[in-house]
């Protein structure tokens, strides 16, 4: 092409000389390339198909353009799948805040050198110096209390250095070889959440400290956004329909959850569902961004929404169950749920109160398992009978793990359970029941129809679950002696009147809405849909909440229905290519067990929150019950570990690498389990002040931990970092615990070491040690997928990693060749490492504990046996010179074994195809010849090979073994469309691909179905992994009695004080007003992602800000924008006050996640800056939460565990002045 | 004739003069979309509509000002018949007023962009020399005329500053003239170096616009075409086709 003349030469040449066209028309002489400046604004040289790792987790596919280098910016891809005819379509997906991704990458956030903070950079240099050797070096900074403390206090004071990978990497190698030496590796601990954005990145780090013997913390729960009602329910995680499925509904009722501006991609489908006739009634505190969409809204009082759950059960039972029978309800809640199951009645004291699951052992079936099989009334055979499908039958492995209604080992064949006694009843006795009121706990009683049996040689009364629940809900049905209890009983639980008092909703709008939704069901079969979010699941009683909102889906069979049941999207935790993903992330290819710990149980300790508790076990337990088990909930914490419930790392408080020595495997165990039992050894747990059991190393990768899930921030702070704090309370003067070591003194900066892999600064980088850049989501290889819908996308890289970032992978990968270099010297014998796991769900470990009972050792009462009501011991050997080789091959453990949720099955074939898929790695000395992972792309084509959503020969198997297991015979047919199928990374690179039907789910993709939950089982009779088998309303485990929690019931949130006594609570000014402080999901932003990027910035105000009501504004005489103080025990914050009258009375909302990064002014009360999002929180964790060994409340990691809720706060609000915001900026 | 003297009067002239004419071809060649007035318009309307109407109309009438008294020899005044009071009065009288009119209107335009937030946010470093230096000028020059010339100072630069600078634009400075600039009033003097040093940076700033003065409009159709080609190209192809 011939260089053009300049703009000058070409003006002067044309100057003037224009044809003249016609009377109005001329042609200039001018050229026309001026416009190329607008057509090159679009043009690019490339389009790259990846998507975001962020943790809306709603994996949009973006096209992601390039243009001389640059990542430009990004347009949706709208290739997806089609649905079908009569249905929406998914694309295109992706929202404004996604849109916006591409400012990061060259933003001022962006982290693009290793960073170390010079304050340790010279403590270690001198000791490097001093010492020559860095593990010594390292030793040296540690020991030495004076420069720890000088570089601890530095954190989040700025002063980072740039340095090298290399540096970094043998600093950060010292310290893990210091630690393993000294404390243990489980002393070192990783955190990384929701593996489902970024699988590969989330398997990096997990693979290394796995490798090494680290701790993965979880996040699930520690996030509050795990429900634990449906561990408790079903013995399932989290399951829930894809977002089309809402489309398939006919009554949708959303509760807590803000559809249109947290599911912003998937919204659609709910406003189009309205288009062919579904009604969506919204239940929500203040006037959100659903509730326009809605027809009707229950505006209930923040927390009070198990009253309207309870009130909405009350009406259904009483109108389709007690009033008349319905056919579809009774149907269904036989077959599929446990109200048919027998409890047994206690006398305790004046009270008859229900207590556990009548089994079959209990009255005398000579079968096995019987202390595990639950039993009914056979209405056919007029007896009980023991019906197949429990977890006892589970556990057999003889076909007889199944839903139909048989009882194999009686020899009944077909039964037809009795729902209720009433017809075959003895007497009716009187039952009581807790009722928890905000201000007291008292005890109702109401009539139940019972039957006597003979109990070792004792008569005792049972009864049904159902007529528990009718009872328990108040609702009258003509027993004898029964009082009459109407809707407009405000006095009786569970009326909606009753409700009014407490919500707020008028009653007759929860009879008429509970009401259409079960004729809904029946008209539909089904399609009655409940979708549910954290507005309703952060708080401390959420699984209550939850519980009484699950009653209404399942009393009018909506669940294992496509278009009905709950649909719970609170951090979505879908990892569809589930067994590939644990294969690589947990190192299972390399057969040792990886140490995975409780987020929440891990902070409550690590920052020292539990010495300021504020709650009172007392206050939270049944009414009928004399004493709990313990005064202080830290306590529970230690049963927990020791029973083998939980949990519980560091293990001991002896190096888990100095126990083994040269005994037998079977000598280890029982000498760990001598030294407890006299006390030469201890847990760790038990005393979380001596720094032998600090964690000491803490890895944060694809997180913002401290700057946005911190519940508690202040208390991380002071106690794990030990830097400046925003903290106002004092601990308690004197020890109320009975197992946890009190000290006086409280120990700060118990962390040694807190690196930190992230693209951008966030709060976490700016508190940790080190901070190393990582790769964008636009600068590597990685797989993503969601349970919004059923695709699994890719991420690409569509620039290489710029500066000196690298993808979390290469990042981990050049950690472990380090430490692996440097083990050669320090570690050449391979190490005996002492594993502590707790009993696990969907294994034998499940029924260790028959009973549900607390099978305590410590006190002489029982025997310590490990795996049985003590933690399963194991001994591994890990040497640690191979850790790399281990990073970057593929272990042969899974030719034999792979497998998810209590099935597994081989992948031999698949192990010999991914050598050809991927290669084998060339440069490795020890082991060879098996499937590289150097790199993430071959870690994500493994991923995708070894699992049976996204392989048709790994599904077919999957199904085969849940035929062996359950003796369904056609299971197989689920998939057998798809059975040479295998989804690899090109494949879901050109065009999303939906996933295969397979059993470690338990909805069907099958023929183009909408994936929902639970559909599987239902159709096809495979039971729910609980204790009865089928889906859950009563849970007998002793906790769950201790704290009234057997049924669903009303519990209030927590009562809480904005200040103990003996605080340091700041002098009160004339205008304050306390306010209940909630932290719902913000509009632009999802957590503190996209919160930093410019374009979200600038559409609402900029910075920190709390939204309040005109009318509580008004009293303390705040206006629109003003700034304030806000603030209790936990901390301050400092923002400027939206005053909208959409925020009802007596609320404040502090959008989620608002970090300190940007506009933070200081507070006057703590002289330093203003505080995050969660410096008014902090945690309190739950006992039922804590249950083990028991059925399918057995310990999974980020399966069960106490949440890091932090919904139930109250904070004090005042108006800063002007002149009073001070920036702290000289 | 000092080296001062030669310096402002024959060396900064043709250095400015230099940087001013390949100035304005770089500034055009490289830098196509920011030859703009760079209009504030959109971020602030009221006070520009004022200052700005008020300050361009003033600095035409000065700009014809300078031309008519110092492009124009007297010699041409008097053939005309146009007398040294006449000349005086419209210099004075209409020369003032303008002159007023652009400080005024300078003035609210200096204060707009010192005092409005947006526009201040939204300025550059060659907006305030330009306004500063453009201002200066202006002001030495006004003072000139309202504090001189109008209260009877002798010094006539249609006899000293006029031929000098016409000298300077023929290319034949002499020394003559110099000396007579160097005896000028030092207001003069002022005035005029300083000019040429507003006609130095002058390419580098927003001022290139008096150059993109769109008077095309006024004679343009409603409809202008291009050709994807430039069309001298198109006829060329076309004369080649008939042959």
């Amino acid at each position: 092409m011939k260089q053009s003349t300049t703009p000058l030469w070409k003006r002067l040449s044309y100057f003037g000389k224009s044809e003249k066209l016609n009377d109005q028309y001329e042609r200039s002489p001018q050229d026309r390339n001026s416009e190329k400046v607008y057509r090159r604004r679009w043009q690019h040289d490339k389009v790259v198909r990846t998507t975001h790792g962020v943790n809306c987790t709603g994996s949009c596919s973006w096209k992601v353009h390039v243009k001389d280098g640059i990542i430009a910016w990004e347009t949706q891809q709208t290739d997806y799948p089609s649905t079908g005819p009569d249905m929406p379509e998914y694309e295109p997906r992706g929202c404004p805040r996604g849109a916006s991704f591409s400012w990061y990458t060259y933003s001022p956030h962006r982290i693009r050198y290793p960073y170390i903070r010079s304050a340790l950079l010279k403590i270690w240099s001198e000791a490097l110096a001093e010492q020559k050797d860095p593990v010594k070096a390292w030793k040296n900074i540690v020991e030495t209390p004076e420069k720890a403390k000088r570089y601890k206090a530095a954190r989040g004071k700025g002063g980072f250095v740039r340095t090298t990978w290399e540096e970094i990497n043998t600093l950060i190698s010292s310290s893990i070889i210091h630690t393993i030496q000294k404390e243990g590796p489980d002393r070192i601990f990783g955190f990384s959440p929701i593996p489902a954005m970024s699988m590969v990145s989330y398997s990096s780090g997990a693979r290394f400290l796995n490798l090494i013997g680290g701790s993965l913390l979880s996040f699930y729960d520690w996030y509050a956004d795990l429900p634990p009602a449906s561990p408790q329910v079903w013995g399932e995680q989290t399951d829930v329909p894809e977002s089309s499925d809402w489309y398939n509904s006919s009554y949708l009722l959303v509760w807590g959850s803000n559809l249109p501006q947290t599911r912003t991609p998937d919204s659609h489908f709910m406003v189009e569902s309205r288009y062919k006739g579904t009604k969506v009634v919204a239940v929500a505190p203040d006037y959100a961004e659903y509730v326009k969409f809605a027809d009707n809204w229950l505006p209930v009082q923040a927390g009070m929404d198990a009253a309207l759950g309870m009130a909405m059960t009350h009406v259904i039972l009483k109108e389709y169950y007690a009033d008349k029978e319905t056919p579809y309800f009774n149907d269904y809640v036989k077959k599929y749920t446990d109200l048919p199951f027998l409890i047994t009645l206690d006398q305790e004291g004046e009270h008859l109160r229900s207590g556990k699951f009548l089994r079959a052992e209990k009255i005398g079936m000579d079968i096995s398992n019987a202390e595990w099989k639950t039993v009914v009334f056979d209405e056919k055979s007029d007896g009980f009978a023991a019906p197949d499908g429990t977890i006892g039958h589970r556990w057999e492995d003889n076909k007889t793990w199944n839903l139909h209604m048989r009882d194999t080992d009686n020899q009944l064949g077909d039964i037809e359970p009795a729902l209720s006694l009433k017809n075959h009843s003895d007497e009716v006795a009187e039952v009581s029941f807790p009722e928890f009121m905000a201000s007291n706990r008292e005890v109702y009683k109401r009539k139940v129809p019972v039957k006597k049996v003979t109990i070792d040689g004792k008569e005792q009364l049972v009864t049904t679950v159902f007529d528990l629940l009718m009872a328990n809900c108040g609702v009258s049905r003509g027993l004898a002696g029964e009082e009459e209890i109407t809707y407009e009983d405000e006095n009786a639980p569970f009326t909606p009147a009753w409700q009014e008092k407490l919500s707020g909703v008028p009653a007759g709008d929860v009879a008429q809405i509970a009401r259409e939704f079960a004729q809904n069901a029946i008209d539909s079969n089904g399609r009655s849909m409940i979708i549910m979010g954290s507005g309703i699941n952060h708080w401390y009683h959420s699984d209550m909440i939850y519980r009484t909102i699950l009653n209404l889906v399942l009393l009018t069979g909506c669940e294992g229905v496509n278009g009905g049941g709950w649909a719970h999207y609170v951090g979505q935790e879908k990892v569809r290519p589930l067994e590939g993903f644990q294969t690589v992330a947990m190192a299972r290819d390399w057969g040792i067990p990886a140490r995975l710990h409780a987020g929440t149980s891990f902070f409550y300790f690590a920052t020292e929150q539990w010495r300021y508790d504020d709650q009172k076990v007392d206050n939270l337990i049944s009414p009928l019950t004399d004493k709990a088990t313990y005064q202080h909930f830290g306590d529970y914490s230690s049963l927990a570990a020791r029973l083998g419930w939980s949990p519980s790392y560091p293990q001991f408080d002896k190096n888990s690498t100095k126990i083994a020595g040269d005994k037998s495997n079977e000598e280890v165990v029982q000498s760990v389990v001598d030294q407890i039992k006299s006390g030469e050894m201890n847990f760790a747990v038990d005393d979380p002040g001596d720094p032998n059991n600090f964690p000491k190393l803490l890895f944060v990768w694809r997180a913002n931990l401290i700057g946005s899930s911190a519940k508690g921030h202040e208390y991380f702070l002071k106690h794990l970092l030990g830097t400046h704090d925003g903290t106002l309370s004092e601990q308690e003067a004197e020890k109320n615990t009975n197992e946890i070591k009190w000290i006086e003194e409280v120990p700060e900066g118990k962390l040694d070491l807190l690196i930190n892999y992230d693209f951008r600064m966030s709060g976490t980088g700016l508190y940790s040690d080190i901070v190393l850049p990582a790769a964008t989501w636009y600068e590597k290889h990685d797989l993503s997928s969601t349970d919004m819908h059923p695709f699994v996308h890719p991420f690409n890289p569509a620039i290489s990693t710029p500066w000196e970032s690298r993808s979390d992978w290469n990042a981990f990968k050049s950690l472990a060749k380090k430490f692996s270099e440097m083990a050669e010297t320090y570690f050449p014998e391979p190490v005996k490492d002492v594993i502590t796991s707790p009993l696990l769900h969907d294994s034998k470990d499940e029924i260790q504990q028959a009973y549900g009972t607390i099978p305590d050792w410590k006190y002489g009462k029982f025997e310590p046996v490990p795996g049985v009501n003590f933690p399963k011991i194991q001994v591994v050997e890990r040497d640690f010179p191979k850790v790399y080789e281990k990073f970057i091959s593929l272990g042969d453990k899974v030719k034999d074994q792979i497998g998810a949720k209590g099935i597994s099955w081989k992948a031999d074939e698949e192990y010999n195809l991914l050598k050809k898929l991927v290669g084998t790695n060339k440069r490795t000395s020890h082991i060879k010849g098996t499937p590289s992972l150097d790199t993430d792309r071959q870690a994500a084509e493994t991923i995708l090979t070894l699992s049976s959503t996204t392989n048709g020969s790994l599904a077919m198997k999957a199904w085969k073994a849940l035929e062996n297991k359950t003796g369904q015979s056609n299971l197989t047919d689920l998939v057998v469309e798809r059975s040479e199928e295998r989804l690899s990374f090109n494949d879901i690179t050109t065009q999303p691909r939906k996933v295969l039907s397979s059993p470690v789910f338990s909805g069907s993709e099958t023929g183009n179905r909408r994936y929902s939950n639970f559909t599987t089982n239902i159709e096809h009779m495979i039971p729910f992994r609980t204790l009865t088998g089928r889906q859950s309303f009563y849970l007998d485990h002793d906790i769950m009695l201790e704290f009234g929690e057997e049924l669903p019931t009303f519990k209030p949130p927590l009562q809480k004080l904005t200040f103990q006594s003996g605080d340091r609570k700041p002098e009160a000014v004339e205008n304050e007003i306390t306010l209940r402080y909630l932290t719902p999901h913000f509009k632009w932003s999802y957590h503190s992602t996209y919160g930093d990027t410019l374009p979200m910035l600038t559409l609402f105000r900029g910075g920190p800000h709390v939204w309040l009501n005109n009318h509580d504004a008004e009293s303390v005489h705040i206006k629109d924008n003003d700034w304030i103080e806000m603030y209790n025990r936990n901390g301050v914050v400092v923002a400027r006050a939206v005053v909208s009258h959409r925020i009802p009375s007596g609320i404040v909302y502090m959008y989620h996640v608002q970090d300190r990064l940007i506009n933070v002014p200081g507070s006057k009360i703590t002289k330093t800056r203003g505080g995050t999002f969660n410096s008014p929180t902090r945690i309190h964790i739950k006992p039922t939460h804590m249950i083990g060994g028991y059925a399918q409340l057995s310990y999974g990691f980020n399966y069960y565990g106490p949440t890091g809720n932090q919904r139930d706060e109250q904070v004090i609000i005042r108006k800063m002045e002007r002149e009073e915001v001070d920036w702290l900026e000289d | 004739m000092t080296k001062l003297d030669i310096f402002l009067w024959i060396i900064l002239p043709y250095i400015s003069i230099t940087i001013f004419i390949l100035g304005h071809i770089y500034r055009y060649n490289t830098d196509q979309f920011g030859w703009t007035a760079k209009s504030s318009e959109f971020l602030e309307k009221k006070r520009l509509r004022f200052g700005s109407t008020v300050f361009h109309w003033g600095i035409i009438f000065v700009f014809f000002g300078h031309v008519a008294g110092l492009l124009i020899p007297k010699l041409w005044f008097d053939v005309l018949g146009i007398t040294d009071d006449m000349y005086h009065f419209g210099a004075i009288w209409f020369g003032g007023l303008a002159g007023l009119a652009v400080v005024i209107g300078g003035f609210f335009l200096f204060l707009r962009r010192v005092a409005v937030k947006r526009i201040v946010k939204n300025s550059s470093v060659s907006d305030y020399v330009a306004l500063i230096m453009l201002g200066i000028v202006v002001l030495v020059g006004f003072t000139n005329t309202a504090g001189y010339t109008a209260t009877g100072g002798d010094f006539d630069y249609r006899v000293t500053i006029g031929p000098w600078l016409r000298e300077i634009l023929t290319l034949q400075p002499s020394q003559g003239m110099v000396l007579a600039m160097a005896q000028a009033p030092i207001g003069f003097q002022l005035h005029v170096s300083l000019a040429f040093v507003l006609f130095a940076i002058w390419p580098f700033t927003r001022l290139v616009h008096v150059f993109s003065l769109p008077l095309k409009y006024l004679t343009r159709n409603y409809v202008v075409y291009r050709n994807q080609k430039p069309y001298h190209k198109a006829k060329v192809a076309q004369k080649k086709e008939i042959n």
